[in-house]
């Protein structure tokens, strides 16, 4: 049963020094699914993203990854579900000291044998599936921040990787680029059948790609649903979140002084 | 008024406690990087990560052969700079012609590992803590850990490698160079030979000696790259970060050095 | 993944079946690139083809470009629906020439 989801996270429980940042997660993301991890700043979506990627370790709970719960494997089990993972970063993080071709080959080089003339045929390949056709060249430091955005998505898809994660892929993209990366991530999907995770705080695109979307605030899961049931959700924060309002918490007067007197 | 001391006592205990703790899990982290290291040189082949040969000996150009003409200026620099203060000091025993054996011993024991030290921890250590705070602050050693690539592997075994291959070697070429300066002073100063002066200091000097400069090299090699990727490692805080990881992995790696360098001379020279 | 090759009307046909993945494109590719460099006119049957990853698509595009520079004729045949997105991804249906058998290949030519 558990197996049949591509991840799968029980009870997960994380602080950084003291705080706690993530309390009580449950996610199951099915194979195929695009799912959206929605919240505001400090809401711990990074944070959630970061263990399901093994970043960090959890304080207690588990995080299964195509079945395999990655609290516990061995170093080489992690190893080989790393090749099934593909990363874009919100800055991109393509290795600076390195040509855009030889960042996309980079897994490539490191995890197969392939030979030269074919690692470089599927390099080139994914770069023309991002819009970067001929670009392979260049140093990361020569293109625009939307280029790099793609030519990391590029790199992250180069192993046909089982399960895609996308930290803000929209951050700091003029419109029309945004569009055009979400409707990469819908083909991705379709072609690949890629299970894809998205953290973004941007609401038109992730009502666009969404299979389901999950709302996180102050490090607990507001709700899962599909995006008509985010939308006429009845959670005040869920609608503050969606309309863009300031939030208005109720105020515990004891607990307010608390922290302002530093006694907690 | 005794509890105001007693509470300053009280702080002053916890703030040592705390640097004692600060230093030992910074040196544990050291001991545990080396390891590693050293680990993926040997396992890494039969965890299907091996270590980049091609890496290392790019690392090894770097490091090493880009340094050499500055090594050879300083070194010169400080080979004319102990015959002189070699020959002022020894006029005052009518010993000038002695003064090969001081350059010879000190240049080969202490000066050549520790100019070598100094200009690479300045060059290379640097340049360690700045590239891989840089590759953290852009998330590109998070890229690599979900690449499956390990960092340690991938960033620092390659350096190691290339740093305990080079500094030996560097060092080697900063004690002919110090000899050389040397022998050029006391040629034109006291118009002794270049022969003659080569064959008093390989008299002097034993295969020992020159050992131990390169053993001390190894160490420093070992110092400069641990103390330069750690600092890079542990940046946090954007562009301001990096800046200040590679000032304190300069000073630091320096500083280890020096006290490094004091503690084996004193132990070797007992 | 398994391979075989049959010889079929002056084509050498390259049948793949099963997953062409990672682990098998290298012979893929090795199986290809021998009979154009044996100077036969290629097909590829990816009729039965369930799974083909970028390596995979890759060893075909080697294979064609290796076709033109022999003056050799290249060709896919039967591409099967999980194959057609992989190719449609990278805008490779555009370019391969794809015939429904080997009877549609024949005919184009004739």
């Amino acid at each position: 049963m558990n197996t049949d989801f591509a991840i799968q996270v029980e009870d997960l429980v994380t602080h950084y020094g003291p705080v706690k940042i993530l309390d009580q997660i449950n996610l199951a993301i099915n194979p195929g699914e695009i799912m959206i991890i929605m919240g505001g700043s400090g809401s711990g979506k990074s944070t959630l993203l970061r263990h399901l990627l093994g970043l960090h370790t959890p304080t207690s709970g588990s995080i299964k990854l195509l079945g395999k719960d990655i609290t516990k494997v061995s170093p080489t089990e992690m190893h080989d579900l790393r090749t099934n993972m593909g990363v874009s970063f919100q800055g991109g993080a393509l290795i600076s000291s390195m040509t855009v071709g030889e960042n996309i080959q980079l897994p490539l080089r490191e995890h197969t044998k392939l030979d030269e003339s074919t690692m470089g045929i599927m390099a080139r390949m994914k770069l023309e599936v991002v819009n970067l056709g001929g670009f392979e060249d260049l140093m990361p430091s020569q293109l625009s921040g939307g280029m790099i955005k793609r030519a990391a998505l590029a790199r992250a898809i180069v192993m046909d990787p089982k399960m895609l994660f996308f930290d803000e892929p929209s951050a700091g993209l003029d419109p029309v680029a945004a569009s055009e990366l979400d409707d990469l991530i819908l083909k991705l999907r379709d072609s690949m059948k890629m299970t894809i995770v998205v953290v973004t705080h941007e609401l038109e695109s992730a009502f666009k790609i969404a299979d389901r979307i999950t709302v996180l605030d102050h490090g607990k899961i507001l709700l899962t649903g599909s995006v008509s049931e985010v939308k006429n959700s009845s959670i005040a924060r869920v609608q503050d979140l969606l309309n863009r309002r300031s939030r208005h918490d109720q105020i515990n007067a004891d607990e307010y002084m608390d922290r302002l007197t530093g006694e907690t | 008024m005794a509890d105001v001391d007693d509470e300053r006592i009280r702080n002053s205990v916890e703030n040592l406690g705390r640097v004692v703790v600060a230093f030992v899990s910074e040196f544990g982290y050291y001991l545990a990087l080396v390891y590693e290291s050293f680990y993926w040189v040997v396992a890494g082949p039969f965890k299907r990560q091996p270590v980049r040969f091609a890496a290392a000996v790019s690392q090894m150009v770097e490091v090493g052969i880009a340094a050499l003409p500055i090594v050879f200026v300083l070194s010169f620099a400080i080979g004319v700079m102990l015959a002189i203060q070699g020959v002022h000091t020894l006029k005052q025993f009518g010993a000038e012609t002695q003064v090969v054996l001081g350059i010879a011993l000190s240049v080969t024991r202490e000066f050549g590992p520790l100019i070598t030290g100094i200009l690479v921890a300045g060059r290379t250590g640097s340049a360690l803590a700045a590239r891989v705070g840089t590759m953290q602050v852009n998330q590109e050693i998070d890229a690599l850990r979900v690449m499956g690539i390990n960092p340690v592997r991938y960033l620092v075994s390659p350096v190691l490698l290339a740093m305990l291959v080079m500094m030996p070697a560097i060092t080697l070429f900063s004690d002919l160079a110090a000899m050389l300066g040397g022998a050029v002073y006391c040629n034109a100063g006291l118009g002794l030979g270049y022969v003659a002066y080569w064959d008093q200091g390989t008299a002097f000097i034993t295969a020992n000696d020159v050992m131990q400069g390169l053993l001390k090299s190894m160490v420093f090699a070992v110092i400069i790259t641990l103390i330069g990727v750690s600092n890079g490692f542990s940046v946090s805080g954007g562009a301001e970060g990096v800046g200040r990881a590679t000032t304190r992995a300069v000073v630091l790696a320096i500083s280890y050095i020096v006290l490094a360098d004091m503690t084996f001379t004193y132990f070797l020279n007992r | 993944m398994a391979y075989e090759v049959q010889q079929d009307r002056g084509f050498a046909i390259v049948l793949l079946t099963g997953d062409v993945d990672l682990s098998c494109s290298p012979d893929a590719r090795k199986t290809i690139l021998d009979c154009l460099n044996s100077s036969q006119n290629t097909l590829v049957n990816l009729s039965d083809v369930s799974y083909i990853d970028s390596s995979g698509v890759a060893s075909l595009v080697e294979g064609y470009q290796t076709a033109k520079k022999k003056n050799l004729e290249f060709g896919l045949i039967g591409v099967s629906g999980p194959a057609m997105s992989v190719l449609e991804l990278a805008r490779l249906d555009k370019v391969f020439p794809i015939y429904a058998d080997i009877e549609e290949c024949l005919k184009r030519d004739g």
